[in-house]
């Protein structure tokens, strides 16, 4: 309650105390005058019109207002001191310091703490800014007394040998649908879904969106073992709720897991609480320290600031194809473990939520709250309307049929192991077989017990403390307990990911790269000898990573994506037996075939098959001659080393691996590739650019071909070569990067390949002076046939042009005049850029010359 | 404190109610715009009558009947130092949230006597003395206002239980 005063730094120092009004021990009030001091000043005086002015001294008198209300203690200044800036200047005993207010009032005292005067330099409401309430927020406390609460609040958590555990409702104990759907279903013994749906809980929401969806029925799917887990967890944790829901879903979903209210009491807090749309913040319920508070949510990113206290639990996903139905003001996730088709039944095919995941990035800005309100609110209309669950039981009734025809016929009966039943049997879409919460229950005890270990530990290497006594100094964190914890679970592993992070992104960053490095394993970005893991889009199971893994196939388990997520949420390096890609053996086999029969025939494209990545095969399929480089290839470059060695991408071109096999075939027997192959990989903004630079001082060049269009007919065919130059010029510029990189490889490759650098051998005799001699004299060449393209096109609008203007001159005369003027005056202009052009032209022809070298060269190239 | 207030208030009418029961309707629409807001610092209880219903005046522009209506209501407007009775809804460490009426008051745990304290491990957590005092949600209790504070359409207040007679009410 003591409280030193500043004098503040208002005032017009120097300043000197001239009179003390008040005494120590009296008692003050705010606004009171309580000392007098004087302060010299420059005044200007005198004439300003005639300039006539002087600096004349003054000294002013003046009070200090006390900015509290309270009893002095003691002063800290004394009368006749000067003083030269701000400092101490008197202990008060405020009557009231102001700790938990209400809507801007002093919960304590009831003054109103909105008011500004002039005393006081900062408001009273700043006294105290944290919310620490569940389901207020109006009632907001100082940090001496949040600190006070804390400490109070772990204080009997020791006591009770609990922690604290905030749980997020959606996807992680419960479902929430709100398609009518469900509702039709429990109603109905009949339906397939009828045993999965009847124990969802339901309820009505009239506060929810408007329209469509106002006063819909709620159905709330508990995750399976829910009452058990809870049961249990509470006796080593204090429960709160945090979700990101409205309070009265919130409530209501609270009413349904927690009927007696004895698991969470009164501790739940919502998005009306929050005060962000966009995180959850431990601080917001403890302000102080986050020590004893664990974790457990489906989503990590809405925690930026408190992942070491957070257990990553595998979203609950009951209703297929909802979602979580109170994310919609969230960030879109990226990079999500989705489970593969393989693991709903029968193969159903998942109907993609409304918005795409990737529709916008989640590193973006905050859409303003009024569009996600209604974007919320328009998805849950959707939910409605769209009936997403009874379109997949129509889907999933559909295939049931089909399965059904065919095991009719006898044949197909008999091959079938499942029971084949007489009447057609549907299948339902709603499977409740998740046994997430077993393994929660495990890391959260396991999670507790260490806690207390560290505790008792940490209690007893400090001697100053009594045993009996509870000692929050000797708190261990949580957070690092669980991150030691969790690290521990795949130590050992070395893994890889291989199409499920989307390209473009770190994968070391990715939601699932941190999940993976907290638990102890190794991330990394390409496939080696002592890689242990290989983990592959169920998806996409035929990635490059996978072609590479192959040879070290029984070393390295080539796995779904299933398998890190069974491995997430066991904490355990999972028997990868269910979880292996079928069919990889044969492919390797397969593989080694190729390999021995390329050995046999010797040719230069299977040298390298086995160890070289498909970047470098590449050169060898094209076979066109390595004579062009655009000088903005730099980009299809990084391309490729990407390809070669980096781990920023991880969806792989997706390549077939009996495409590439076939690929792998020596390709000199069919001669020359299509020309457009190398365009798929051809930069095209970067010829753009470099069109665009023509067109921009091409002018003349226009002109010139204007020009020239009478004399030479035959420069048409030229400009068709040319064309075909620039085609080419495409074509190879990805060759030539990929073939310095292979210049360059045998350093950074195990060279155990003899025959791969017998090839090099041969392929650096075939280029004859190496790519980077060339360089030069192919930027003139590249230059000149763009410039040839250009010319062609600006000759097309230049005949045109012409035409017009001839019909115009038939038709009016009167414009004739006109129109000879501008033509002589284009003459004139013409002329005089021609000349200009000289120097040009001469290059153009040093250009041709070294064109001619180059395309000897690539007919060398191609011929052997 | 209860007071009966004069108070006026313009009331449009859309012109599809143009009729005999004109007046009817605008007290009806009366009721429902005013009855049980707050307006400042009272809170409109419940309206008497209205006495005076003026011509109706219609308003360029959109055809809407503009009436005003002198009308006597029965307000509440909280003192400090006003002593009333509340339903606790809601209870934290910090103190418990009572319902008096429109008004929500905070009874802050400086605020009350010396022997009861917050215990959390009770289901639902509970103010109490371990004695005959147990405040919990629903809990009638009688509490002093210590402060008002209004803004547009809300009133804070702060109350207490520290002092004779005040606290828990036996049902």
């Amino acid at each position: 309650m003591v409280k030193t005063i500043q004098l503040g730094s208002r005032l017009r120092y120097p300043i000197t105390i001239t009179k003390l009004y008040k005494e120590p021990s009296q008692p003050i009030k705010k606004k009171e005058a309580l000392f007098q001091y004087s302060f010299k000043w420059t005044r200007t005086v005198g004439d300003t019109i005639r300039g006539e002015t002087w600096e004349k001294e003054e000294t002013t008198y003046a009070d200090w207002s006390s900015p509290s209300d309270g009893e002095l203690k003691s002063w800290k200044i004394r009368v006749g001191q000067e003083i030269l800036r701000d400092q101490d200047c008197m202990v008060v005993k405020e009557s009231c310091s102001h700790d938990v207010q209400f809507g801007g009032l002093c919960a304590i005292c009831g003054k109103d703490m909105t008011e500004v005067n002039w005393a006081a330099e900062s408001r009273d409401m700043d006294r105290a800014p944290i919310n620490m309430v569940h389901d207020q927020t109006h009632l907001t406390v100082s940090e001496t007394q949040a600190q006070k609460t804390e400490n109070a609040l772990q204080r009997r958590l020791l006591q009770h040998r609990k922690l604290s555990l905030v749980v997020d409702l959606d996807q992680t104990i419960i479902h929430a649908c709100i398609d009518p759907t469900v509702g039709e279903w429990q109603k109905d013994p009949s339906n397939p879904n009828y045993p999965s749906v009847r124990n969802v809980k339901s309820f009505q929401l009239d506060d929810g969106p408007r329209g469509v969806a106002n006063n819909c029925w709620y159905y709330i799917k508990m995750r399976p073992g829910l009452e058990d887990f809870l049961k249990k967890i509470s006796t080593m944790y204090e429960l709160h709720v945090y979700t990101m829901g409205t309070r009265a879903y919130a409530q209501n979903v609270a009413r349904i897991v927690d009927p007696d209210k004895k698991l969470f009491g009164n501790r739940v807090i919502s998005r009306d609480e929050n005060g962000n749309m966009y995180a959850k913040s431990l601080q917001r319920l403890f302000p102080v320290s986050t020590k004893m508070v664990v974790i457990i949510d489906d989503r990590a990113d809405v925690w930026p600031r408190n992942r070491p206290n957070l257990i990553k639990v595998s979203p609950y996903d009951f209703f297929k194809g909802i979602g979580d139905i109170n994310s919609g003001f969230l960030p879109k996730q990226q990079g999500l473990l989705t489970p593969s088709a393989a693991t709903t039944n029968g193969g159903l095919a998942r109907i993609a939520p409304a918005p795409s995941p990737d529709k916008e990035d989640s590193t973006t800005e905050e859409p303003p709250l009024e569009k996600a309100l209604e974007e919320q609110e328009k998805t849950l209309e959707k939910q409605i309307k769209d009936r997403p669950l009874q379109a997949l039981q129509e889907q999933q009734d559909k295939q049931d049929e089909e399965a059904e025809r065919a095991s009719a016929t006898p044949e197909n009966g008999n091959t079938e192991s499942t029971t084949p039943p007489p009447p057609y049997h549907r299948h339902q879409v709603l499977q409740d077989d998740d046994r997430e919460l077993a393994f929660l229950e495990d890391h959260l005890t396991a999670l507790h017990k260490s806690f207390f270990q560290a505790y008792e530990q940490n209690r007893l290497s400090q001697p100053s403390s009594s045993p009996s006594s509870l000692d929050t100094q000797s708190i261990p964190d949580v957070g690092s307990i669980l991150t030691t914890l969790k690290s521990q679970a795949l130590s050992g592993c070395k893994i890889v990911l291989s199409g499920i992070v989307p390209i473009g992104m770190d994968v070391y960053r990715s939601e699932i790269g941190l999940q993976v490095a907290s638990f102890g394993a190794e991330l990394r970005s390409s496939v080696t000898r002592d890689v242990t893991h290989l983990v592959v889009s169920s998806q996409r199971p035929r990635t490059k990573k996978v072609r590479q893994a192959i040879r070290f196939l029984p070393k390295i388990k080539i796995v779904n994506q299933d398998w890190l997520a069974a491995c997430f949420s066991e904490w355990r390096v999972v028997e990868e037996g269910p979880y292996l890609i079928e069919g990889l053996e044969d492919a390797q086999k397969k593989l080694n075939e190729k390999v021995q029969d390329a050995e046999a025939t010797e040719t230069v494209s299977d040298a390298d098959d086995t160890d070289t990545p498909p970047g470098k095969k590449r050169i060898l399929r094209l076979k066109s001659p390595p004579r062009v480089r655009f000088a903005t290839a730099a980009t299809n470059e990084d391309e490729d080393e990407d390809d070669s060695d980096s781990g920023g991408d991880d969806e792989d071109e997706d390549e077939d691996m009996d495409e590439e096999l076939e690929a792998l075939k020596p390709v000199d027997e069919d001669g020359q590739l299509s020309p457009i192959d190398g365009l798929k990989t051809f930069n095209w903004g970067s010829a753009d650019e470099e069109l665009a630079e023509f067109l921009e001082s091409g002018s003349d060049d226009d002109d010139e071909e204007e020009d020239g269009k009478d004399d030479d007919d035959g420069e048409d065919n030229d400009n068709a070569d040319d064309d075909g130059d620039v085609q080419a010029t495409a074509n190879t510029s990805t060759t030539t990067s990929s073939y310095e990189q292979v210049l360059a490889a045998p350093t950074k490759r195990k060279a155990d390949d003899e025959e791969e650098e017998e090839s090099n051998k041969r392929r650096k005799s075939l280029v004859g002076p190496g790519p980077s001699l060339l360089r030069n004299e192919l930027k003139d060449e590249d230059v000149e046939a763009t410039s040839a393209a250009v010319a062609e096109a600006a000759e097309a609008a230049a005949a045109a042009a012409a035409e017009v203007e001839a019909q115009a001159a038939q038709d009016a005369q009167d414009a004739d005049d006109l129109d000879k003027e501008f033509e002589e005056l284009d003459e004139e202009a013409l002329e005089a850029d021609f000349l200009a052009m000289d120097d040009g032209d001469g290059d153009e022809v040093q250009g041709q010359q070294v064109n001619g070298d180059g395309n000897g060269n690539g007919g060398v190239s191609e011929n052997g | 404190m209860f007071f009966l207030h004069n108070l006026e208030r313009r009331v449009t009418l859309h012109p599809s109610y143009f009729g005999r029961n004109m007046h009817e309707l605008v007290t009806t629409k009366l009721v429902k715009d005013v009855e049980g807001t707050c307006a400042g610092d009272y809170y409109i209880i419940a309206i008497m009558d209205a006495f005076d219903v003026s011509e109706g005046r219609i308003l360029p522009g959109n055809g809407l009947a503009e009436f005003t209506v002198k009308y006597r209501a029965v307000v509440w407007r909280p003192f400090k130092g006003e002593v009333v009775d509340a339903i606790v809804f809601s209870i934290n460490p910090h103190g418990f949230f009572c319902q008096a009426g429109p008004l929500s008051i905070f009874v802050s745990s400086h605020l009350m006597p010396e022997e009861i304290h917050f215990d959390p491990n009770a289901t639902p957590p509970q103010f109490t003395n371990n004695a005959d005092m147990v405040i919990e949600p629903g809990t009638h209790v009688r509490v002093k206002i210590g402060g008002l504070r209004t803004e547009l359409g809300e009133m804070y207040a702060i109350g207490s239980i520290n002092g004779d007679f005040l606290g828990c009410l036996q049902a």
